[in-house]
């Protein structure tokens, strides 16, 4: 692996920098598509403002509420970005401590529908602290990963990450929020395959994972649960229960044709025929009212701004580096997936958000923070040119 | 994590892994694209049409009814609009549907029970509306409307309710609209009815629904996930209005008949009548009157329970059109028949004289006349005029019981008239065939004296009985009665002109009829009506008394009274030779039990309205109740 070169984290190497390095090393390609991406996601929210009937900078409407989001989102990326990403793995363990601190405490005081406990009331604020948890799960496993060394392709290390991961996850499950554990495996995933785990251990792990299926159905997963993840298999599905938002949501998206319906105009999200479309659904009104070019242009970002993250994984001089990229782009491109592809009716419904684009303030916020967090990684590699 | 000795950054960089997991990423996305493309594009159409179905819906937009007039003019049935209580079942959760029904309940005034039964028998789906009250007063429907947050699925409606400007008067002829029933829904369904919507009933209401109907239009409207309206979009079709009627009913005409029917009933204690007036040369309609009877804005406001509970409940059924969907023993007027067919049969000649003595003798029983002293020798205008029986006992034996049913069939008894009202029942004429067919026994020659006499198995309706008369006035034309006169589009253009439709010419040599009618004369002058005969209009006709029930502790049967009379186109210098009569008049009263023929007396105190005669004629004393079975 070419030259190996032992860079002790020390503060001196930091405060050394100059600011005009750091820009040059500041990624701004992967900023602007993040920009943009949220600024759908905004547009989205005023679109969806509008159709309630709300005057969108009213305060209060999705829109609003957007906008402020955004702007704390920008100020945690920032501050982020200048946080030398180096003190997260000194900080690992506390880190880990409060992540499991967050989720027992939602799962203690936590709000939600239907009996599940997902949302923390902070004043006027709710937040998930799920979303949060996933940003400080990739710190984590980046650190252990980082350390285990040489010892990366051990089983050791998959089994060292797996335990690490159990907790965190059996606390999602419980709220019982099924989609973010789920984003936990595939942070999991993506984290040891880029880290060169051995692939011989990885595909036993794949084959324990996919033989704990019909035990999780049977044991694990609730009733709702399991109605919602079948009803995207059903040809013939209750559209009056479970696959009544898959329904609607599919006619908003195969209405949308080419070019759309344009914004505010979509009739399915106009009517309330679609259930949580500011939210989870977000994409079929995207669909709907900006069309098959609107669907692709919010795809091409989605993979420009993954090509940034890996870049940044590429170029770390340091594990660390590497890992947490691999850990933020297996986080989104899953979501991406799973999100779009439950609007589409190819993957189960679960609730998981789009990211940068679903309206969710801790969604957004931990986003900001994972990406701030890649900029920090960026610009802390030009040192050796320094 | 820590305490490692190797802890130092290296980069770890796998470049396989890495191209993997972008061709993982490019796959996935391009896999999202195509389904996307294959949703949009390829199978776009398909969703479109599902979009535009989710959020349009199809309304009808229904089309005023017809009006309908009487034959000056005065309208007698308008549309109001009012408010009308809804309720669609999909939209009202079963688990809030006892508070609400409660709360309806007591914002409308009705039972909750009664609320119940309306959402349980609705006809159409659970996503139709139900009507649950029809004609809501304003301020009930503001109170509903701005409960509408309490109030899931229930909602408020304004349509047009029909004023019927007469109310019981003409009930029994204009009948009544009202929801569509379970029953007829299906049925209706193809033909544009809507589960809610109102038709007609009974009556001319119901008889030309089609034609008061109009064509309903239809707009599309968008509607929201719940169902409600949120914008019309279009027109798609104008509703155009049902066309108007005008009657042959004179609502004047209607309301003297009307008086001198009531009068005698609060004279009397009579419980059930009928009064018709027709022009026999054409077959009009100019007035008929069954008590008792109903007010029909009853329902159309939506009768409650209890009110509808006792009209049905009542023994004399003021909901049964007694002119045309009852039938009753004719007794004497039925000797119109017998006589007829002896003469046109030969049997008799006017001039031919039949010994009448208190009665006739066949094998052991005695067949009495009403009379029993009997009128010595007499010829048909004696015969018909005193209203011997026992003259018409040898009439109906000379022609027997097949001849006899012939020339009531020619009369037009026996099957309906056809009248343009709903429900008519057809009477019956015994002939052997019918008694071997209903009881499967031959007709005994007894039997056939009784239905000579309109005592026997032989039951008429009032409209045949004064069809029948009609005939006899008009010379042998039987017309189908019709009380529409013509139907006028709402441009004014007549859709359907009136025409007499004439059933068929009697086979009967005009003299055997201008016999009959001076016979019928005869009756008058003969004083068998008492002072009928000083009217100065010339009046001929029939009375009839009709045994009917059980006999009394004194062997008396309670009777019916009849009297049908005929006024000649001049009524005070013309005469009976000429079929030119353009007056018939009919009044039955059921069980009367008279001194005298009541039904004299109200066609006595009608004519005296019609002709405005200032002198009153009426004979209150015959009145007097009682049962003096003597008079025919």
């Amino acid at each position: 692996m070419g030259v190996i070169r032992a860079q002790p984290a020390r503060a001196t190497d930091w405060a050394a920098k100059s600011v005009g390095a750091a820009w040059r090393a500041f990624d701004l390609q992967l900023t602007t598509y993040a920009v943009l991406l949220v600024s759908v996601g905004l547009v989205m929210a005023y679109t969806n403002s509008v159709e309630d009937g709300a005057v969108p900078l009213e305060a209060g409407t999705t829109f609003s509420r957007g906008l402020m989001w955004a702007a704390i989102a920008a100020i945690v990326f920032a501050l982020a970005t200048t946080f030398d990403y180096h003190w997260l793995k000194t900080l690992a363990w506390p880190i880990y401590a409060v992540q499991l601190g967050l989720l027992v405490l939602t799962l203690l005081i936590g709000d939600g529908i239907g009996g599940a406990a997902r949302w923390i009331e902070i004043g006027p604020l709710t937040f998930q602290f799920s979303e949060i948890a996933k940003i400080l799960m990739i710190v984590v496993l980046a650190s252990f990963l980082t350390s285990r060394g040489r010892k990366l392709d051990s089983l050791g290390s998959i089994l060292g990450a797996c335990i690490l991961v159990g907790p965190p996850l059996a606390l999602v499950m419980l709220q019982p929020d099924l989609g973010t554990s789920l984003v936990f495996g595939a942070i999991l995933a993506g984290m040891l395959w880029m880290s060169g785990a051995s692939l011989r251990w990885l595909a036993v792990l794949a084959a324990g994972v996919i033989a704990m299926v019909p035990v999780a159905w049977t044991y694990v997963l609730r009733d709702y649960q399991k109605e919602r993840l079948s009803s995207f298999m059903n040809t013939n599905p209750d559209l009056q229960g479970a696959g009544y938002q898959l329904y609607q949501a599919q006619i908003a998206v195969g209405s949308g044709g080419a070019l759309g319906k344009g914004l505010t105009n979509g009739s399915q999200t106009q009517g309330n025929f679609l259930p949580v479309q500011s939210t989870d659904f977000v994409f079929a009104t995207l669909a709907e009212e900006l069309g098959f070019v609107g669907g692709v242009v919010l795809f091409v970002l989605f993979v420009l701004l993954l090509w940034r993250v890996l870049v940044a994984g590429w170029r770390s001089k340091d594990a660390f580096g590497t890992l947490f990229a691999a850990g933020v782009a297996s986080m989104i491109l899953f979501q991406l997936v799973v999100n779009v592809g439950m609007v589409l009716g190819v993957m189960p419904i679960t609730g998981i958000p789009l990211p940068f684009v679903t309206h969710g303030g801790a969604s957004l916020v931990s986003m900001a923070a994972g990406l701030g967090i890649i900029q920090s990684i960026n610009i802390r590699q030009t040192r050796a040119a320094w | 994590m820590t305490a490692y000795l190797d802890d130092r950054p290296r980069p770890i960089r796998h470049p396989a892994r890495f191209i993997a997991f972008g061709l993982v990423t490019l796959l996935a996305v391009s896999g999202l694209t195509a389904r996307l493309f294959y949703m949009q594009i390829v199978d776009g159409g398909r969703f479109a049409t599902l979009s535009t179905r989710n959020r349009t819906v199809e309304e009808a937009i229904p089309a005023p009814r017809g009006l309908i007039y009487d034959r000056a003019g005065r309208v007698l049935v308008t549309n109001v609009p009012t408010y009308a209580i809804k309720v669609r079942p999909a939209d009202l959760p079963q688990d809030q549907r006892p508070q609400v029904v409660e709360r309806l309940a007591a914002l409308l005034g009705i039972g909750v029970t009664e609320i119940n039964a309306s959402i349980d028998s609705n006809p159409g789906s659970n996503f139709d509306l139900v009507r649950i009250a029809s004609d809501v007063n304003e301020q009930t429907a503001l109170l509903i409307s701005e409960a509408g947050f309490e109030l899931p699925g229930v909602e408020i409606a304004v349509e047009a309710r029909r004023q019927y400007t007469y109310g019981p008067l003409l009930s029994q002829i204009l009948g009544y609209t009202g929801p569509v029933s379970a029953e007829q829904l299906p049925g209706l369904r193809p033909v544009g009815y809507l589960p809610d919507d109102l038709l007609g009933k009974t009556g001319l209401e119901a008889q030309y629904e089609t034609d008061l109907r109009g064509i309903y239009g239809a707009q599309s409207v968008e509607r929201d996930a719940t169902g409600r309206r949120t914008q019309v979009l279009q027109t798609i079709s104008e509703p155009s209005p049902g066309d108007s009627l005008n009657l042959t009913i004179d609502t004047k005409e209607q309301k003297y008949a009307d008086t001198a029917l009531k009068w005698a009933m609060a004279e009397v204690g009579l419980k059930r009548g009928v009064v018709i007036v027709m022009n026999p040369q054409t077959g009009e309609i100019v007035a008929l009157v069954s008590l008792p009877t109903y007010d029909n804005n009853l329902f159309a406001r939506g009768i409650s329970a209890a009110d509808y509970r006792a009209l049905v409940e009542n023994p004399d059924k003021p909901l049964l059109n007694h002119a045309t969907q009852a039938h009753y023993p004719p007794g004497s007027t039925y000797k119109l028949v017998a006589g007829t067919g002896g003469l046109a049969d030969g049997k008799i000649r006017a001039t031919t004289q039949l010994a009448t003595k208190s009665y006739l003798t066949l094998g052991s029983t005695r067949f009495y006349d009403w009379n029993r002293r009997g009128f010595g020798a007499c010829n048909i205008y004696c015969g018909f005029g005193h209203s011997s029986d026992t003259y018409f006992f040898q009439v109906a034996g000379m022609l027997g019981i097949d001849r006899l049913g012939y020339w009531a069939n020619q009369y037009g008894f026996g099957n309906p008239t056809g009248i343009d009202l709903p429900g008519e029942v057809s009477g019956i004429v015994p002939t052997n065939q019918w008694k071997q067919d209903a009881l499967g026994a031959p007709i005994y020659p007894g039997e056939t004296y009784h239905a000579g006499i309109g005592q026997g198995y032989d039951v008429v309706t009032p409209i045949q009985l004064v069809n029948a008369y009609a005939a006899l006035a008009n010379g042998g034309t039987l017309y189908q009665p019709q009380v529409v006169h013509d139907i006028v589009s709402p441009d004014g253009e007549v859709v359907r002109p009136f025409e007499p439709k004439a059933i068929h010419e009697m086979d009967v040599p005009a003299s055997v009829l201008e016999t009959m009618r001076n016979a019928s004369r005869a009756v008058v002058e003969l004083r068998h009506t008492y002072n009928l005969v000083e009217l100065p209009i010339k009046v001929a006709g029939k009375s009839g008394t009709a045994e009917f029930g059980t006999r009394d502790e004194q062997g008396r049967l309670p009777f019916h009274s009849w009297f049908v009379g005929f006024v000649p186109r001049d009524p005070e210098n013309g005469s009976f030779d000429e079929p030119d009569s353009e007056l018939v008049v009919l009044a039955f009263a059921y069980d009367s039990r008279t001194k005298g023929n009541v039904a004299t007396e109200i066609v006595k105190y009608y004519l005296q309205q019609h002709y405005g005669i200032e002198k009153d004629y009426r004979l209150p004393d015959l009145l007097e109740r009682g049962n003096f079975y003597q008079s025919n």
